[in-house]
Formats: structure tokens, sequence, C-alpha cells
């Protein structure tokens, strides 16, 4: 038996101990309550949004989603041919031993270590919580820094002044615009396939699977299971979250 | 202690009149006219906006670029969509047109907003009615948005908006 004294000391301790751990505890519980509400609200990382492109049902000569991606933004020809803006374009390879040919449409490739983003002096070119890479037009200078940096040509600048944009699209002169991967129709209701997914879907090719890079469940995810998937310019690193089947 | 003389009197009095005149040319001027818009009130007090909205747009821009957040209601498509004016033709008009919602402040005020080289200044599809002004705030949420402590707006800006609407409440200075 303790003195009185010792009691009372370690009677003390015991109760600041009891008092800091619950303070120490706390802030963690609550802020795991904070996390599940922000991902309900606003992007989150618990996403990787990407795209699979086969470019066996990829067929030459269509461009269906060249169409429905400049429909879907307003994107109309200036007149001038070399400096309008292309957020997507159809690409026919040759293999030149074999002469096997095959068709794919090329955009940004939403890429998980982006270099337009490590080069912008601005952070006006960045990459969302879900891996979508964007413009955030409110903060580019319009230097082009990334235009050259992307070694994929995904870039656009603008040149000449816009009008009639589409509310969900905002572009304008002087400003770097690329592949939103229709970041509006993500945003906006759960289960939206990008425009050019759909265009391709509506034309009967069904070449563009859209989905979540990070479920296990996806369609996206179970398709890359089934066959080899690779990335353009893979030795790059740069883990694109677009992809290419039978590239 | 000398007797004013009569010269420093009528400098006195010439000095008051032009101050009168010109407190009263100020105060005569008319404001610009800003057309109404759609529904009874605005996402929040007009007093508030007429501030604020700089602040409001800047926040929500940030909100739905960086973090995907479109549903809040301080969208600049909803500005639109409540503010564009229809012309004879059920037109819409672009809001930083001559006279219309955005400009006509802006030109008085000498400020130049380049939103709408961007984004688009009419509504996209069909006129759509609006009676409940979308979201509406209360004070008490726009707590955080509250840069400006300012005294009360005392404006002579005219708007043909409800006479409710035009009120500069007395709260909004809380």
């Amino acid at each position: 038996m303790l003195p009185n004294k010792a009691q009372a000391a370690r009677r003390l301790f015991l109760q600041r101990l009891g008092v800091f751990s619950a303070a120490t505890a706390l802030p963690a519980l609550l802020s795991s309550t904070v996390d599940a509400q922000s991902s309900t609200k606003g992007v989150s990382s618990a996403q990787r949004w990407g795209l699979l492109i086969d470019t066996s049902k990829c067929a030459s000569g269509c461009d269906a989603c060249v169409r429905g991606c400049h429909e879907e933004h307003g994107i109309n020809s200036t007149g001038n041919e070399h400096t309008d803006a292309q957020w997507i374009r159809k690409i026919d390879l040759q293999n030149n031993l074999s002469g096997q040919k095959s068709s794919l449409p090329m955009m940004c490739q939403h890429c998980e270590s982006a270099p337009c983003v490590d080069v912008c002096p601005t952070g006006a070119s960045f990459k969302r919580a879900d891996g979508i890479v964007l413009v955030n037009k409110h903060t580019c200078i319009g230097c082009r820094y990334c235009v050259m940096a992307c070694p994929y040509k995904a870039r656009s600048f603008i040149h000449e002044p816009i009008s009639d944009q589409k509310s969900w699209a905002p572009r304008g002169q002087g400003t770097v615009e690329s592949c939103t991967l229709c970041v509006h129709r993500i945003d906006a209701e759960k289960d939206q396939q990008p425009a050019c997914a759909v265009a391709c879907t509506d034309e009967a090719h069904s070449a563009i699977l859209f989905g979540d890079l990070n479920d296990p469940d996806s369609d996206i995810v179970k398709a890359m299971a089934n066959q080899p998937a690779s990335q353009v310019r893979s030795d790059l690193q740069l883990n694109t979250g677009v992809r290419y089947v039978k590239l | 202690m000398h007797p004013i003389s009569p010269i420093r009197l009528l400098q006195c009095l010439l000095l008051l009149l032009g101050l009168t005149l010109g407190w009263m040319s100020v105060a005569g001027e008319r404001g610009p006219v800003i057309p109404k818009g759609k529904g009874d009130r605005c996402v929040a007090d007009t007093d508030f906006m007429r501030r604020n909205h700089m602040d409001l747009i800047v926040h929500q821009r940030d909100e739905t670029v960086i973090r995907g957040i479109r549903d809040e209601p301080f969208s600049l498509v909803e500005c639109v969509d409540c503010h564009a004016q229809r012309d004879a033709n059920n037109e819409p008009i672009r809001v930083d047109a001559e006279g219309q919602f955005c400009a006509s402040c802006h030109t008085f005020v000498a400020a130049k907003i380049d939103c709408f080289g961007c984004h688009a200044a009419v509504p996209d599809g069909e006129d759509q009615e609006r009676a409940d002004g979308g979201h509406w705030l209360p004070n008490k949420q726009l707590a955080a948005f509250r840069p400006h402590k300012a005294a009360p707006l005392k404006s002579s800006v005219r708007s043909t908006v409800s006479s409710d609407h035009d009120e500069l409440s007395s709260d909004a200075s809380e």
C-alpha cells in the first residue's frame, strides 16, 4: 500500500494520461469522419478515371469520336486549320515489316506523372484527385510550356477569340486546352460516359471503354485483366490513364 | 477678437454653396438601370450580392475546377441562367452586352470583366421559368463569404427589380 501522497500523485498522473490520450485520439476519429464526408462531396483519389481503347475495333477513316468530342465542347473550325483546337485526333499506323495496319484515337493520356503539370509555371496545368489532368484556364497564362512538354501532342493553344461556347465547356483565347475526359459529365452524374465513348458506341464500334481504374469490379479493369493493354510511350513511365489494346 | 470681414464671409458662403451644389450633383446622379432577373430573388440578399458576388464566383470557380463540385449555388452558369434577358424574338441576349445585367454596373464603375471571353454569356437551351430563385442562402450561411464587412451599401444603383428585392437590408452588414 502506497502512502496517500504517492497514491494521489499516481491518480493525477493517470487522469492526465487519460485526458492526453483522449485529446490525441479525438482528432483522428473526427478526421476519419470528415474524410468519409468529403468523398461524397468533390472528387476523391478513391477513383482514377481512364479509358481502354481497343484498336482492333477502331475503324480507319471513322472519326465519330472526334466529331462527338467537338460537338460536346463546342469546338468549331476558325478557318485556320493549322491552329484549330484538337482535343482528340485519329491516327493510322502501319507496321512497316508486316504491313499490318491499325487505327486509334489519340488524346490527353491523363498521366499520373504528367509532364505538362511538371512544367507549368503557374500551376494551371494540374491533376485532379481522381486522375484527370486539366488546365485551370483562370490561371493559365498561355505560355505553352505544357504543349511542348506533352509527348502525345495532346494540347492546343487557342489563338483566336471564341464565341458560342457551351456553358459546361468554357474556352477562350490565350489559353491552352485538351481532353478533359468530359469532366462535366463525370461530375454531374454517376455512370456517365465521355462524349467520344458514346459516339463510338453509337457508331457500333464500342472501341472506347471508360471506367474507374481503381475499381477491380469495373468493366475497364476486367477488360484489362483479360488482355494485354499497353501505354503509348510506356518508356516514359508516365502511368497513363488511357490504355490501348492490340496496339 | 476681430469682426469677420465681409470678404471672408463671402468666401465662406461661396465655399458652402459650392459644396452643396457638388453634393447635390452627386446625389442626383442616377445609377445604371439593371434588368430584373428571373424569379423572386437571387441566391442571397441583393445587398450582399452587390458587394460580394465577385468573391463568391472566385470561390466557386476553384471549387468547381479543382474539386469538381458543381452543385453549389454560386456558379456563373446559374447567374447567366437567371440574369440573361430575351429579345423580341425570345433569343437570349448576352449578359455582357451593353445595358445588360453584368455590363450595366461594370460599365458604370469602369470595372472590366473577362469572364465571358471564355464562359457562355447566354443560357443553354430553352428559357426556363425560375420561381424560387434557385438555391436561397440565408445570411447565417453566408457569414463565411463576408470578406468586406463594410457599412450598409448606400448606392445610387437603381434597379428595376421588385421593391422587396431592391431593398437594402440593414442586416447585411452584420
